[in-house]
């Protein structure tokens, strides 16, 4: 198992099935999946379509630990319908953070001083498109019984949303990441509401070309996002780097961690809305106006410089707010 | 009058005490610029001698700052717009009882959130899950909230403006409410479906159809109303039963995850119920190793 485990922390987390990120996750031999494969429980809609099933229905749920401490771990599967969102995956997403509140209670009754690092925390590795359309109405509700466990988890259990596989995060999940308190990405992670080829069906191809992948990046990729601030950390594609990262956030207190999200309070609202007023200020035609506005004059440069060299050089919107609040 | 689609602003005056709509104001908050979010309709108004916080969509009113911004589109300031009334809906109550919380009416008429360049680079998911977040919060803290769909109520707009709610209430299709994530047509495209199979399986199977009905089989609105004139007693009425269950601590009946339970008193979604099940029974017998 060990030397497993070993072999899984160099991995491409691009390129890993969502069962090998859960177990490279967390610690060594931790975790138990909860409604796995065994169970077999597929979705019902599916084989009414003509389509097949998985019996995992494209997500991964279970429990380990990281350093002594419950992880609530939920895994999309992009290579399965794109990630996508029904009743049987929605349930078990909802219900796996759902237990990790019901575990913050349970704990925190027995012991109302357990220490911080011994308390509960989610995690979620996103790859989806949203909805699975062939159970449309299902998957959609399922979304909303998300966000609910989501608002539960407030003051009691950190959510940490990873996003770095091949189908990135969009639609109404890409709603619920933005509604975790840190998220992780990696320069292959894509995170928005609407996806490419949808823009370019309301746009029109000469505003919003989406077979130009490297628009598509700098619109909603993960070195854009870590400028906008949207995303907390960026990492290299490696579960090694993810977890790493996910253990460096784990370490701070809730208050800390909870800070570090964009949305969840009237503060943070208003602090969006200036966002906002800037966007309508610059009207930007592309992302590299904003990257050019916080700050970094050669915007071009930031596309393709190793990783560790364009976390060394990039100006940060938030960034630039802060100087602006200093000065 | 035939519908409601595309007149939120009459469906407030059909809802609320005669002229009490104060709009652009939610206790201490005061929207005075026209422009701002001029596609959401915020404001408090009468709602059976009580004090309510109303939240609809102007799809007469376009944002002259944000082009995709048209119909009763959700768009970014849209969203924090929304999100702020749910922010000081919350603030001004702080203090008073679960009993006496204000209702949050959602009248729902948006055929979703905006899809833009400019939106998806400052995130638009950011400003639809805030106003969920909101919702959800003021929901948790007792105020009822009560959504009702009187026109289109379309996949991440419903989501954002809608399914939040402790109880969806939707107008019945003879009023030509529309409840789905995609059309069918567009349904049979993407997933390379055969679109008259796809319309025959329909008939029996509400997980993907379009309409309020199938959404009702799923749990997703708990009451069909039939009459225009019925609207504001219909509300009054939820809004009353949603604040008895809060007071009697009755939480999971409510919003979202009540709706799960709905589901299965429905036969709509019949697995959910197992899944959940399993994964509690599965996560009991190994809770020590990890809980100690």
């Amino acid at each position: 198992m060990s030397r497993q485990w070993e072999n899984l922390q160099s991995r491409s987390f691009l390129e890993s099935r969502a069962r090998k990120r859960a177990l490279g996750l967390v610690d060594p031999g931790s975790f138990t999946e909860l409604a796995g494969p065994r169970d077999r429980l597929t979705s019902p809609h599916l084989p009414v379509l003509g389509e097949a099933v998985e019996f995992d229905d494209g997500i991964v749920t279970g429990v380990g630990l990281i350093s002594k401490r419950p992880i609530f771990l939920a895994s999309q599967e992009g290579f399965f319908i794109g990630g996508a969102v029904g009743e049987v995956h929605g349930a078990k997403l909802a219900n796996i953070i759902r237990l990790a509140r019901e575990s913050f209670d349970r704990m925190l009754d027995a012991d109302p001083h357990l220490p911080e690092d011994k308390r509960p925390a989610v995690v979620i590795s996103f790859d989806t498109g949203g909805v699975r359309l062939h159970e449309a109405n299902a998957g959609l509700l399922a979304h909303a019984e998300v966000m609910d466990q989501f608002q539960d988890c407030k003051g009691k259990v950190p959510i940490i949303a990873l996003i770095g596989g091949r189908v990135g995060c969009f639609g109404g999940m890409g709603f619920v990441a933005a509604a975790a308190d840190a998220i992780i990405m990696s320069q292959f992670g894509r995170l928005g509401l609407t996806g490419p080829e949808v823009i370019e069906e309301e746009l029109g191809k000469e505003e919003f070309d989406a077979s130009d992948r490297a628009l598509v990046y700098r619109t909603t990729g993960g070195r854009h996002k870590y400028i906008m601030g949207d995303c907390n950390a960026l990492v290299d594609d490696s579960i090694a780097a993810f977890r790493t990262a996910l253990k460096e956030i784990l370490s701070k207190t809730y208050n800390e961690i909870a800070a570090m999200g964009c949305i969840g309070s009237l503060s943070k609202v208003e602090t969006q809305l200036k966002w906002v007023d800037l966007c309508a200020k610059l009207s930007p035609k592309d992302a590299k106006d904003v990257w050019r506005y916080a700050g970094n004059e050669a915007p071009d440069d930031l596309v393709d410089m190793p990783l560790d060299l364009y976390l060394k050089s990039v100006k940060r919107l938030t960034d630039r707010c802060k100087e602006n609040q200093d000065g | 009058m035939d519908n409601l689609i595309g007149q939120g602003r009459a469906a407030i005056d059909l809802i609320i005490d005669p002229e009490t709509f104060q709009e652009g104001e939610v206790g201490a908050l005061r929207i005075t610029d026209e422009d701002f979010g001029a596609s959401a309709v915020i404001g408090t108004a009468g709602l059976n001698g009580e004090s309510c916080t109303v939240i609809a969509s102007d799809a007469m009113t376009s944002n002259p700052k944000f082009p995709v911004v048209y119909a009763g589109i959700i768009g970014l300031e849209e969203g924090y717009k929304m999100a702020l009334a749910v922010y000081h809906t919350l603030l001004v109550d702080a203090d008073r009882p679960l009993a006496e919380k204000r209702p949050i009416l959602l009248i729902v008429d948006t055929p979703g959130n905006g899809a833009g360049k400019q939106e998806e680079i400052f995130g638009m998911n950011k400003a639809t899950g805030a106003y969920q977040m909101a919702l959800a919060e003021a929901r948790k803290a007792g105020h009822p909230i009560v959504a009702m769909v009187v026109g289109r109520a379309i996949s991440g707009g419903f989501l954002c403006h809608g399914l939040q709610a402790d109880h969806v209430l939707s107008l019945s299709p003879q009023f030509e409410t529309m409840i789905h994530v995609m059309p069918i047509t567009s349904i049979a495209r993407i997933t390379k479906l055969d679109i008259e199979w796809l319309q025959a399986l329909a008939k029996d199977n509400p997980v993907f159809a379009a309409g309020p009905d199938y959404f009702y089989k799923l749990g997703g609105v708990e009451e069909m109303v039939d009459s225009i004139e019925s609207l504001r007693e219909r509300i009054i009425a939820h809004v009353e039963a949603v604040r008895a269950a809060k007071i009697a601590g009755k939480w999971d009946a409510l919003g979202p995850w009540g709706r799960g339970h709905l589901s299965a008193e429905r036969g709509g979604r019949l697995v959910r119920g197992k899944v959940i099940e399993t994964m509690n029974e599965e996560f009991a017998a190994v809770a020590e190793r990890y809980l100690s």
